[in-house]
């Protein structure tokens, strides 16, 4: 019952606390997550071996430099946890490191020319450089799952962070390049990437903002729709604006799967913000029915659903990606390939066409077979776990949020895009997280895992005293009479 | 069989073995987790923080485990007995209903404000919202799962 602080001293050192001053930095041993990462390694090391026997006939590791980079790598970012002795969670970068190591093999098995990058002179194939943006990501990964002590800066600059995206998406409109159609990369001078990456991080961070200090409030149920009892019908727009947005998305963009990802981390984010099914059915019903209304009006859409349907009425055509896609996954069968021993060449190219980006997991279906698909699966589904369990964790709504919805944002897009690969879903062009070839994709999902780290942190920074006399709290007194 | 094939043969299926050796540990140490975290008291709906306690009753970091319905005030008879001069006898009761929790003041002289505003009759207080009776304030926080 009694605790010995006195009150002032109490208080004192929560105000210290907040002014910056974190104490000594001890070393902190993360023996669970050396564990996994020797067992990783270890998985990886093999996975080598095997690619090396299948494509050069030697039981070497298969380019040794690049993968020992890779290892290096992980091995320093285990230490630098260490060293910064935080208690974050010990899972999350083993298994992100476990899935960039699968992309890693995979890369490297693939014909090295499907993506060429010249640096300084260098004319560098596929692996070096997605070696490069996973060692990029494991850097991002660490660092803020140490520097990050606080998240008053995404928490109260929530329409800030807004504003920015919004931002990124209108100038994608406006001045993105188109690819297949698509209008999905933005070039800055020599850079270039997917902005809708970077937005998915953006949206659960306002998300979280939003729901957290509206919860009470959507919560309520005021207004009458037939059976359905609905929140009070201004604190319904943003659910409207939100649709708009995805389906915004869909017409100028023509990308689908950017709106099911938003649309579906957001669905899934009021539910867990406010336990109610009702909203949930009311936005599934209001995106079906937009489908519909777009496969209606536009070609593209309704290409993608025909293809969906049934890939096999054209399958030189439209659905030629499909129904390559499909016979990988029936070449691989239970156990698969073997590494570097499937995906015959077609004039020396697989005959997948985008297969680094949009197919990465055909390819590992065809070598590694159902049984290691369904241990990729098993690796993202553990992310979200640990994502759920921080949530659970938290303090207060806004990390609980939070956490869950980075967690749902990686979890929802691993789902849509092997779901468009097994033809479950009409085929989108998102990447699977960690695995796809691209910087945006690794770049983001790092930054993702290592909001997690930081959250999972027990001696993370107290929730910051909310702000009084806003709109909303006048709101809330007003309608509580 | 050609000595090659069989190395090969062995290192794909260890390749697939070591993946789940690797899942087998990781689900271990979550079971493991989830039961330490079911062993551990909870209090399902909620936990009151005492962030400031002018006085020695209830003291400041003491954490309170909320049952659905708690009652503050200066009397012992109070759910969380709030010994303050500025308090009064039965001060605010807080209830909770489908997960939300409301805060009631129960004619208090001096009143009871969440993050600094007066409440009237009955309001919605969230977690991480701040609750202040008499010259105590508490900051509400979400159940430890």
């Amino acid at each position: 019952m009694t605790v010995g602080t006195t009150p002032v001293r109490s208080v004192g050192s929560a105000q210290r606390g907040r002014a910056g001053s974190f104490g000594p930095i001890r070393p902190h041993w993360r023996w669970v997550e050396m564990r996994l990462l020797l067992i990783a390694a270890l998985a990886l090391v093999v996975g080598s071996i095997s690619l090396s026997g299948a494509l050069t006939g030697g039981l070497t590791l298969y380019d040794a430099q690049t993968l020992l980079t890779y290892l290096a790598a992980l091995a320093a970012g285990h230490v630098a946890l260490v060293l910064a002795g935080r208690r974050a969670d010990q899972i999350l970068l083993p298994v992100m490191g476990l899935l960039g190591g699968i992309s890693l093999l995979l890369m490297q098995r693939l014909p090295q020319d499907l993506v060429t990058q010249h640096w300084f002179d260098m004319s560098v194939g596929l692996a070096q450089v997605q070696l490069v943006w996973l060692v990029l990501g494991i850097t991002i990964t660490s660092i803020l799952g140490i520097v990050v002590r606080s998240d008053s800066w995404l928490r109260r600059y929530k329409y800030t962070w807004a504003a920015a995206g919004v931002g990124l998406l209108l100038l994608t409109f406006v001045l993105g390049a188109e690819v297949n159609g698509q209008r999905l990369t933005l070039q800055v001078g020599p850079f270039s990437g997917q902005p809708s990456e970077f937005l998915k991080v953006i949206l659960v961070v306002f998300l979280a903002g939003y729901l957290s200090e509206n919860r009470s409030l959507l919560m309520e149920q005021d207004t009458r729709l037939g059976p359905l009892r609905l929140p009070p019908f201004p604190y319904l727009a943003p659910m409207v604006v939100m649709w708009a947005i995805a389906l915004g998305i869909v017409v100028i963009q023509r990308d689908l799967g950017a709106a099911l990802l938003f649309f579906g981390v957001f669905l899934a984010m009021v539910y867990v913000a406010t336990g109610r099914v009702s909203l949930v059915v009311i936005g599934l019903v209001l995106f079906v029915l937009g489908s519909l209304l777009m496969a209606n009006l536009f070609d593209h859409v309704r290409q993608r659903i025909d293809v969906w349907l049934d890939p096999f009425a054209d399958p030189l055509g439209a659905g030629y990606q499909v129904v390559q896609g499909l016979h990988a996954f029936a070449r691989g069968g239970l156990f698969g390939t073997g590494l570097g021993a499937g995906l015959p060449t077609i004039g020396g190219r697989i005959p997948i066409p985008e297969v680094h980006t949009d197919f990465p997991l055909a390819a590992l279906g065809e070598e590694l077979g159902i049984i290691g698909i369904l241990a990729i699966l098993g690796l993202y589904l553990v992310l979200v776990e640990r994502g759920l369990r921080i949530g659970a964790a938290a303090a207060d709504d806004f990390r609980a949020l939070l956490a869950v919805g980075l967690a749902l944002v990686v979890g929802i897009q691993a789902f849509i895009i092997a779901a468009g690969n097994l033809k479950v879903l009409p085929l989108t062009g998102v990447t699977l997280p960690f695995i796809s070839y691209g910087g945006s994709s690794i770049l983001a999902n790092s930054i993702v895992v290592g909001l997690l780290l930081a959250l999972s942190d027990k001696g993370v920074e107290p929730p910051p005293r909310p702000s009084s006399g806003g709109r909303w709290q006048r709101l809330r007194q007003r309608d509580s009479i | 069989m050609d000595g090659l094939l069989l190395v090969l043969w062995v290192a794909r299926l260890l390749f697939l073995l070591l993946l789940y050796v690797f899942l087998y540990r990781v689900v271990r140490t979550l079971l493991r987790d989830l039961r330490a975290a079911a062993r551990e008291p909870t209090a399902t709906l909620g936990r009151l923080v005492v962030v400031a306690s002018p006085g020695s009753e209830p003291p400041a970091g003491h954490v309170f485990a909320l049952q659905a319905i708690t009652t503050l005030g200066r009397d012992v008879n109070n759910s969380i007995v709030v010994d303050d001069p500025f308090a009064s006898t039965e001060h605010a009761v807080l209830t909770s209903r489908d997960g939300t929790w409301y805060i009631e003041d129960l004619g208090s002289t001096n009143g009871s404000h969440v993050n600094g505003q007066a409440v009237n009759g009955v309001a919605t207080i969230g977690f991480g919202d701040e609750l202040q009776i008499g010259q105590v304030r508490f900051r509400l926080e979400r159940p430890r799962v």
